[in-house]
Formats: C-alpha cells, structure tokens, sequence
C-alpha cells in the first residue's frame, strides 16, 4: 500500500534528478505534500488503474514539477525503478516536462495555462455526463501570469463547475525571480472568489491542512467552482534549496546530491 | 456553402449527442438551426479562443466530439499553441473550423484576414489540413473529418462562389484531389483551394480547353502519387490559392514536384504582404493580384517565359 512519505517522494525525486542531471528540483519539492495528500486521501483511479474511464483527473498544469508527480506514481506502482534510474537517457519515456502519453499524467505541459483549460473541459465533460468525477488542476503562482487561466476561470464560474478544483502553489518565485518583483499577483484567493470560485488559503506542506480545505471544499453546497491557494516552499524540505530560485535551473553534483539526501532523511516528516 | 455546413453540423450532432459545437462568441445566424435543434450541445464559451481550444481537448478526452469554431484569423492562428499541444499531440478527434479565410473581411482589414493559417497549421505534426471549396466539398469535409476521429483544421473561405462539382462526394477519401474539368495529356493543368477553385474553372473553362483542373480540399495529407501523376503528365501547373505563397497549397505541390516529378510551377496566391487598403473582396483580390483578369495575365505571362 502506497504510504506516499513526503520524505520518501523528495528521496525519489533526489534519486531521479541526480540519475538524470536535471533541473526543476525547487519546483518539485513545493507541491510534495499536495500531491502525497490528493493521491493518498482524493484522487479515485478504480482498480488502481492510471487510465480508467470513471477516475478523477488530477491535471498537473505547472508541468515543471513532473518529478513530485513521478515520485507518487512510482508508489501507486505506475512506473517502474528503471524509469527512474535511467532517466533522461537516450530513448527514455520521462520527459522533464508532464507529457500525456504517459498513462497517469492527464496533460502535456510546461508552456504554462494549457492544463488549466484542458482540466476545465474534462470537468466540463464530467458535468455534461452526469458523473461524479472530479478535476484537480494544480498550476504554479508564476502560471497564472498566462491569460488563459483568467478566460477559464470566467468559464468556470459561469457554467458553475462545482467538480473542478484549481490547487495554486504559491512558492512566490518563477523563473527569473520573485513574483512580486516580477509580476505582482496581488491576493489571489481575493481574485479567484472576484471571479466567482471558492477560496481557501492554507499551509501548502501541512498535510492535515490540505487534506481538511479538501474536504471542505467538497463538502461545500455552493455550485461555485473551487480554489485552493497552498502556500509553499520553493524547494521545500533542502535547508540550501528553500526560497532559493537557483535550484530551478541547477543540476545535483556528488557532494550536493548527498547533502540533499542527509538534508531529507532529517527532516520532520 | 455555409447552409451545408449548418445542415452538416446539425445531422452529425442528431446522430450523436457527443458531438459539441463550441464557439468564440462567433456565428450568429450560422448557427440558429443548431441551436434550436441541438441546444444541449452548444457552448458559447466566449471571447476566450486559447481557453476554448483548451478545453474542447479536454471534452475530448472524456469522449466528446468537439467542433471548435472561430474566424480563421483566431482559430487557428491565435490559439496555434493549444492546437499543436492540447490536442494534435495526442492525436484528440477535435475538429477546428476557421471561418472567413482569406479575404472574406475585406472591409475590416488585417485583423480578421487570414492567409497564413494553411502554413501555421501544416507543420503541426499529425494535424489535418481541409479546405473545401463548395458545399459538396464541405459536407464531405465534416463527414470524413467527423469519422476518422483525427484532428482536422478545416478552412472555410468565401463561401458564395457556386458549386465546383455536380454531385455528393461521399465517397471522397482525405488527401485526393478532384478532378472538376478534365484536360489533355502534356497541356497544362490548374490545381486550386477553397474559393479560387471557381477562379481556375474559368480561366480554363474560358481559355485554355485543353487544361485539366483540380480542386484540392485536403492541404494535408495529401496523395502525394496523384501529384506526382499530375505533374508528370502536365506541361506546366499552376497553382492557386488565397492564401500566402509561402507554405500554402503551391509550397505542398512545389516540394512534391521537385522531388519526383519536376515540372514549371506557377505559385499564384498572396505575395507575402499584408492588405494595405479596403473594399470589397473583389477589390482585395484585385490588390492582391487575385482576380481573375490578373491570374490570366500571370498565367499567359509564364507560359510565354517557359
């Protein structure tokens, strides 16, 4: 049984990131807790199946944090060990980015507001069906910069999609700095309710938390579609990564990879 | 044209309650029928084309048919990212309508005339490029569009251009060109697009009988053997489009031609510029050097130099 250990998932995406020299490591690290928390207590895959017709759609909009995402679905026994230690070599199937061919990964991402609209018209789809599907789109603070996830976010409340969940992670950093430096996002569940959504503000990497504004916003009699703000960590769980923007482009070495795995065999779990 | 599209639009969507019709907040009195007769299945989802595209690939994914419909300015040109992304990448039955192509908005100016959207759209990998020039040709557009469950652009320029064909092509297959005047071996042949195929029937019609003259309803695929047959078999082709020279229909025959079958080619369509002036969409074509006095003195004039 999948326990989903926030301090397991960053081991794996260590493990993985160092096999692959790659980047986006920060950007994996701040929507661990979310995604151990939906995988663990919310998503519905029946028959433990990434593909069912009748599942939840988790929609991973911010595509730079496809390494947390791989982390789960290697406990829910979706990819394989190979997959990890060999990844990013020549003719591999893990991209550094979500990309939908992968069963599990609803999206292809990483040019930022796609994953938005498409998790949108899923949502729609579910609503026009009649089932009780749910959509999970998790976009990144810097995201909501792109356009189309303010023309959906009219569309989301305008046809009332109760089934449909934006999860924004607030790291408070994109890629070339700060978002307040780079482009003021001002309150955003201030801006989501304006639009129509209901709102909620919690502790990204608290996992009861996120696990209760869930419940509670499922719970909700309001025909409204739902947004979650989790504020978080860039780089969480690595004292030498945390708030700091250059492990969005930096590569583990030996001596920083070991740091990074000692850093998060003790953390507080 | 346009009442075969509606017609079309309406028996797919009858026979199918997963067929959705989406709009950018376009089409007014095109889609009245629809509406009444369908209105579970049509969804206005506003000024907010990258948002629509977006979200007819997610309908897809849960089993919808989407008909994504804008003006060809918008669909695709704007929202060219959603397309390549959302929805050709993984090969999503979505079918993209974009309407007044070319210089069907005369008076309006460059904003809403299109005539790069073939070229953006052909280098999308496994996207589908249509572009019908009649109502026959519309219809089996939709229909083969609607049953390969491919991703299709389909281009729909000015519509009020007359027939081009005498009966129903149901039997059309996606990449055939049509014959719509048949010629000699070793005369000259005229292949043509959208509403230009009325352009080249009669010139050839007029002045040159011997010619043969092909509608090209797909842009891609494209048989690329009928080409090559055509080619082979012509003393030279012109070809025309409203539509940029460069990456358009004439680019598609150019790059098969040179290939395997090499023969004069006459690129007849819009000279990479933009409209400068307005009227109506005679005086555009006229601008533009396609109307059909002009393409006569072009053709004459190739045929003199080759």
């Amino acid at each position: 049984m999948a326990s989903f250990d926030a301090r397991a998932l960053r081991k794996t995406v260590l493990d993985m990131a160092f096999a692959g020299s790659t980047v986006h490591i920060g950007c994996a690290f701040s929507i661990i807790e979310l995604l151990a928390v939906l995988y663990r207590s919310h998503l519905r895959y029946p028959g433990n199946d990434p593909q069912a017709t009748d599942r939840d759609y988790l929609v991973l909009s911010k595509g730079h944090g496809v390494m947390a995402q791989y982390a789960c679905m290697r406990e829910l026994g979706w990819l394989k060990d190979e997959a990890f230690s060999g990844y990013f070599a020549d003719g591999s199937d893990l991209k550094g980015l979500s990309d939908s061919r992968i069963p599990g990964l609803e999206v292809t991402s990483g040019s930022l507001g796609h994953g938005f609209s498409v998790g949108l018209g899923m949502a729609m789809g579910a609503k026009l069906r009649g089932t009780d599907q749910k959509t999970y789109a998790l976009v990144g603070d810097g995201e909501i910069n792109e356009g189309p996830i303010w023309e959906g976010a009219l569309f989301a409340a305008h046809h009332e999609l109760k089934n449909f969940i934006v999860i924004v992670d607030e790291n408070g950093f994109q890629a070339m700095g700060r978002t307040q430096d780079v482009l003021r996002l001002g309150a955003i569940q201030s801006k989501f309710e304006s639009f129509g959504f209901e709102a909620r503000t919690i502790d990204g990497h608290d996992e009861a938390a996120i696990d209760h504004a869930i419940e509670q916003l499922w719970a909700s009699s309001s025909t409204a579609p739902k947004a979650l703000i989790a504020k978080t960590v860039k780089g969480k769980g690595v004292p030498f990564m945390e708030h700091n923007n250059i492990w969005h482009y930096t590569r583990l070495n030996q001596e920083t990879y070991a740091q990074a795995l000692a850093a998060v065999a003790g953390s507080a779990s | 044209m346009r009442a075969a599209f509606s017609d079309t639009l309406v028996r797919l969507a009858k026979a199918d309650p997963n067929v959705l019709l989406l709009t950018g907040d376009h089409g007014y009195a095109l889609f009245d029928d629809f509406r009444r007769e369908c209105p579970a299945q049509y969804i206005n989802a506003g000024i907010a084309e990258q948002n629509m595209v977006g979200m007819a690939a997610g309908l897809a994914r849960t089993g919808f048919r989407p008909f994504v419909y804008g003006l060809s300015a918008f669909i695709p040109v704007r929202v060219l990212e959603q397309i390549k992304l959302d929805i050709a990448h993984d090969h999503l039955p979505v079918i993209l309508i974009g309407d007044g192509a070319g210089f069907v908005y005369s008076h309006l100016g460059t904003s809403h005339q299109s005539t790069e959207d073939m070229a953006c759209t052909r280098a999308i990998p496994d996207l589908s490029v249509y572009s019908p020039a009649d109502r026959f040709e519309v219809s089996a557009c939709m229909a083969l569009a609607y049953q390969t469950k491919v991703p299709v652009y389909l281009r729909m320029g000015k519509s009020d251009r007359g027939d081009v064909h005498t009966h129903d092509l149901s039997q059309v297959k996606a990449g055939q060109l049509l014959q719509v005047k048949a010629g000699q071996a070793g005369a000259i042949s005229l292949i043509a697009t959208g509403a230009l195929v009325r352009t080249a029937l009669d010139i050839a019609q007029a002045s040159y009988p011997e010619a043969s003259v092909w509608s090209a309803p797909f842009i891609k695929p494209m048989d690329s053997q009928q080409v090559i047959t055509i080619c082979a078999q012509s003393r030279a082709v012109m070809v025309l489009e409203e539509h940029s020279v460069l990456g358009g229909l004439g680019s598609v025959i150019t790059e098969i031609a040179s290939e395997f079958a090499p023969v004069r080619i006459l690129r007849v369509g819009v000279q990479d510029r933009f409209s400068q002036h307005c009227g109506t969409y005679e005086y555009l074509l006229k601008e533009h050097g396609l109307d059909r006095p002009a393409v006569e003195q072009r053709i004459r004039d190739f045929l003199i130099a080759n």
